[in-house]
């Protein structure tokens, strides 16, 4: 077995507000192996977005603090890196993307100037050399007369095109694992399809281990091949994409795949519903989180939050009843 | 046949673009809805589909004339609505209403719960004192809130929630004809599904009619009874649920329908997609001829000059696409 590109250890990150503390991850642990695809699903405030930021170490400091773990990034502890070396790994070995392209570019510098400016950090890359290389990068995206477009300014791209230049400026030093964070939320349904088709090519030509975070468990299922379900900043199944969506052993990721309504499923007059609402962060119940919602919940569920329990090689769950549920 | 309670002919909403600081002079105009024709009976839903920015949200709002149409004309059972000003206007409302999308722009923070959803009972005079408590309350427990609320304010609670009182609000008056524009998007996934049963409940129980404007497809189709397709300003499609879902006839319509990822790993590997090219073209200088030939897969070349008919090709299913009238 080789060392995995990527291990995450018990990783702990709160929020210290005028309301109390926020614990937006409560211990997560994975590893992911380098070309692998893992996808994060959860519900907004679940603690996707909060992990991985986190992992980039991009969570504003305070309120925000990484309050325990380790992330082991090809050995190395990304939460012992002193910020300058850690702002090398970023952009250059770990790449993010976000949802909204429009946010995430500078409206007042031109594309060429963004992207140029990752080469001349990571790479020592200037002027013409620089430019070179980026008009590569739009071409392999799929950017129409990039020689032309790199010279434009982010306003001047719809939201698709938008989301490939993100994507080219996050591929530009060719890293070994990107987080893509939401990548088709903000696009429909057409242009999804075609951004995610690319990301899979890219994936494939630059061999790099990709995270998808997302809500759709459809995006997730089209992608990935490995899931981690998240509820109330913690990771409670986990395991390949076939058993999450055929074998399910956590309610919530039951609930939640039964609760979706489905194109090539015959209608039923009533969709199953998840009851209630998702957990307040600030008061989180004791034992696990799930137990106020969870149908199928014992005296055991409201006391104490159980370990992951294995099922499978490489499939986890954290619930009592992992075992018995079908 | 029963009589349509919804007829909307030839609707256009035509937005003007102004230029220059103190003399402002129109110089072109956002075809936001161009020409749309269809009805909509009584008890059924008609579900809306679209991309962001094919004009449903505005199609939706210039039937219960919160915009004003260019041209054309709406009749809400036999009645012109376009014609309408005023307080005949204002009294005609009673009987349709809206769910917005977002449940926490369309509440007025200052005003209690209560006060929000009672609002329409005190401007039509209907009921007062403790009379009107007793109909807030109990429209409260049509929607499954808690009647006790009645005095909180809107921020106290979730977005599920909140999403009930807009629904609430919207019945108030009982009126027969509901516009739901997106009412679960900005929902978690989690509480997309009860908002759904809620909204199929309570038409069963009210004998309400909807439009239900949405861009989730699979939401759509388990909540429609017809559906409506619409692609820059026009309706490309409209026919019963089961038809249009097995059996699309615009080419536009397919592409949408496999562009939806199942979530279903097996299939999605298997599955042939069709994934479209380029974006949507500006509604500003929409393309001549079909407003869909730029990106269709199949388009024939005078596809490109001329509009095709808006024809019914059986069973009330409508088309217009050049290639069904060969």
């Amino acid at each position: 077995m080789t060392e995995p590109l990527l291990s995450v250890k018990n990783l702990q990150t709160e929020f210290r507000t005028r309301e109390g503390v926020v614990k937006a991850v409560g211990g997560i642990s994975f590893d992911l192996r380098a070309g692998e695809t893992l996808g994060v699903v959860g519900e907004s405030g679940s603690g996707k977005s909060v992990s991985f930021l986190s992992l980039m170490r991009l969570i504003p400091e305070p309120p925000g603090k990484i309050v325990g773990g380790e992330i082991l990034f090809q050995g190395r502890d990304l939460l012992k890196l002193p910020p300058e070396l850690m702002r090398r790994v970023r952009g250059d070995q770990i790449s993010m993307i976000f949802q909204d392209p429009m946010t995430s570019l500078n409206p007042f510098l031109k594309i060429s100037r963004q992207m140029t400016e990752v080469l001349e950090e990571h790479r020592s890359l200037f002027g013409e050399k620089a430019l070179k290389v980026a008009i590569q990068m739009l071409d392999a995206v799929g950017i129409p007369e990039s020689a032309r477009r790199i010279h434009d300014y982010p306003h001047q791209f719809s939201g698709g095109m938008r989301q490939r230049v993100m994507i080219a400026m996050a591929l530009l030093c060719q890293p070994k694992l990107l987080i893509a964070d939401e990548p088709t939320t903000a696009l429909d349904v057409t242009i999804q399809a075609q951004i995610l088709e690319l990301l899979k090519e890219l994936q494939k030509e630059f061999q790099m281990a990709v995270v998808l975070i997302t809500h759709n468990l459809g995006v997730a299922a089209q992608l990935c091949e490995t899931i981690a379900v998240m509820y109330a900043g913690k990771i409670v199944e986990y395991g390949p994409v076939e058993e999450i969506f055929y074998r399910p052993k956590h309610p919530y990721t039951m609930g939640l795949l039964r609760s979706v309504p489905r194109l090539d499923e015959k209608i039923s007059a009533r969709l199953e519903t998840i009851q209630g609402q998702p957990p307040d962060l600030l008061a989180l119940p004791q034992g696990c989180s799930y137990t106020p919602r969870c149908h199928c919940a014992v005296e055991r569920c409201g006391k104490e939050y159980p370990d992951a329990i294995q099922l499978d090689e490489q499939h986890y769950s954290r619930c009592w009843k992992a075992k018995e549920l079908t | 046949m029963t009589e349509p309670l919804v007829k909307v002919r030839d609707l256009a909403v035509h937005f003007p673009v102004e230029k220059g600081l103190f003399f402002k002079k129109t110089v072109a105009h956002v075809r936001a809805v161009d020409g749309v024709s269809f009805d909509i009976y009584p008890g059924e839903t008609l579900g809306l589909v679209g991309e962001s920015g094919c004009g449903k949200s505005t199609l939706g709002r210039a039937i219960l004339q919160l915009i004003r149409p260019t041209a054309g004309k709406v009749f809400f059972q036999g009645e012109d609505l376009t014609q309408l000003r005023g307080e005949a206007l204002r009294d005609a409302r009673c009987d349709f209403q809206i769910i917005f999308q977002d449940p926490y722009g369309s509440l007025n923070p200052r005003m209690t719960v209560g006060d929000i959803v009672g609002e329409p009972l005190k401007i039509f005079n209907i009921v007062r004192g403790k009379a009107w408590e007793r109909r807030v309350q109990e429209l409260f427990g049509l929607v499954g809130l808690d009647p006790k609320f009645i005095r909180r304010y809107p921020h106290e609670f979730s977005g599920g929630q909140r999403q009930r009182i807009g629904i609430a609000r919207a019945l108030a008056l009982n009126p027969k004809f509901i516009v739901a524009d997106e009412p679960i998007s900005s929902l978690d996934v989690s509480i997309q599904a009860q908002i759904l049963n809620l909204m199929m409940d309570l038409q069963k129980q009210l004998n309400l009619t909807y439009l239900f404007i949405a861009h989730d497809l699979a939401a759509v189709r388990h909540v429609s009874s017809r559906v409506a397709v619409m692609y820059l300003g026009k309706v490309v499609e409209v026919a019963d649920r089961n038809e249009i879902y097995a059996a699309p006839k615009h080419p536009y319509t397919r592409a949408l329908l496999s562009a939806v990822p199942l979530p279903d790993p097996e299939i999605q590997k298997k599955r042939q997609r069709i994934v479209l090219q380029g974006d949507v073209p500006s509604p500003l200088t929409p393309p001549p001829g079909c407003p869909f030939h730029t990106r269709c897969p199949e388009a024939l070349h005078h596809c490109s000059l001329d509009v095709p008919k808006f024809k019914d090709y059986g069973v009330g299913h409508f088309v217009s696409c050049h290639l069904m009238e060969k």
